[in-house]
């Protein structure tokens, strides 16, 4: 039953067909970092496009941990105050 | 629900940068004046909650124009709700056992819906379905507006990470 419960759910999603696809890897392939390796940049597979994509998400979740864990230790050690604060947000505005 | 008389424009990306600068660095302030107890159980919490506070700060900032924005402030809300009950002990043990029978149930259909993909006749959709788990509220969402939430998924994430990487270096060096 919760098979059935469950491909019911996928099919009222409704999958991704050609059109969609050519749409997606050409906004994804100005975003995505180019990679060394790929040879001809004109014609790259749609499912390398979408592996790519994959783990370049993947690789920025990771960096966000590991600088969440750096923010959190330099966050501890330093002494830092509200005016170091405001001095932070001067340099961003 | 679907706002299609107004497109989400695009934010200008270094608009998008303070504003999530702004506010994270509110929220690491916030952290750091929180008192703790034990040394060790602390740093993990701390990263976590930093963590939290970035997705957070980021999600905010993009507000209620993307899907994706929607769903990370939503999980980050109902997670702390859900935190807040047990913490009070609101939830009986007998609540307890039902959560957890719903959270195995889920597993368990997660594993099912795994090989219906394989056997699904449309081309792409294993490297779809797993676009769809990365970003958040991915997995509901109408193929038309994925390829959009995507890239801008991918904008936000990366000007996070510079931010993030700004901020490490600036507290490093002083």
């Amino acid at each position: 039953m919760s098979n059935r419960r469950s491909r019911s759910r996928q099919m009222g999603v409704s999958r991704i067909n050609d059109d969609q696809i050519a749409d997606l890897v050409s906004k994804l392939q100005q975003i995505i970092p180019h990679n060394i390796h790929a040879t001809c940049s004109n014609k790259v597979s749609a499912s390398r496009v979408l592996q790519e994509t994959c783990t370049y998400i993947r690789s920025l979740h990771r960096e966000v941990d590991d600088l969440s864990e750096r923010l959190s230790e330099l966050l501890q050690s330093t002494d830092t105050n509200s005016a170091e604060a405001a001095i932070i947000r001067s340099l961003f505005m | 629900m679907s706002s299609a008389s107004q497109q989400p424009t695009s934010i200008n990306p270094i608009h998008l940068k303070n504003q999530f600068a702004l506010r994270f660095v509110r929220a690491l302030n916030t952290i750091k004046n929180q008192k703790g107890s034990a040394h060790d159980t602390q740093m993990h919490c701390r990263s976590r909650r930093v963590k939290i506070a970035a997705y957070t700060a980021m999600a905010s900032v993009v507000g209620s124009r993307r899907s994706w924005s929607r769903a990370v402030l939503w999980k980050i809300r109902n997670r702390s709700r859900n935190q807040d009950l047990l913490r009070n002990k609101i939830m009986t043990n007998h609540h307890r056992r039902r959560r957890h029978a719903k959270l195995c149930m889920k597993r368990r259909n997660r594993n099912s819906i795994r090989e219906d993909v394989y056997l699904n006749p449309f081309r792409y959709s294993v490297q779809e379905s797993k676009l769809r788990k990365m970003v958040p509220g991915g997995r509901n969402m109408d193929s038309w507006c994925l390829g959009d939430e995507i890239a801008d998924y991918i904008k936000c994430l990366a000007a996070q990470v510079e931010v993030m990487q700004t901020l490490v270096d600036l507290y490093t060096v002083t």
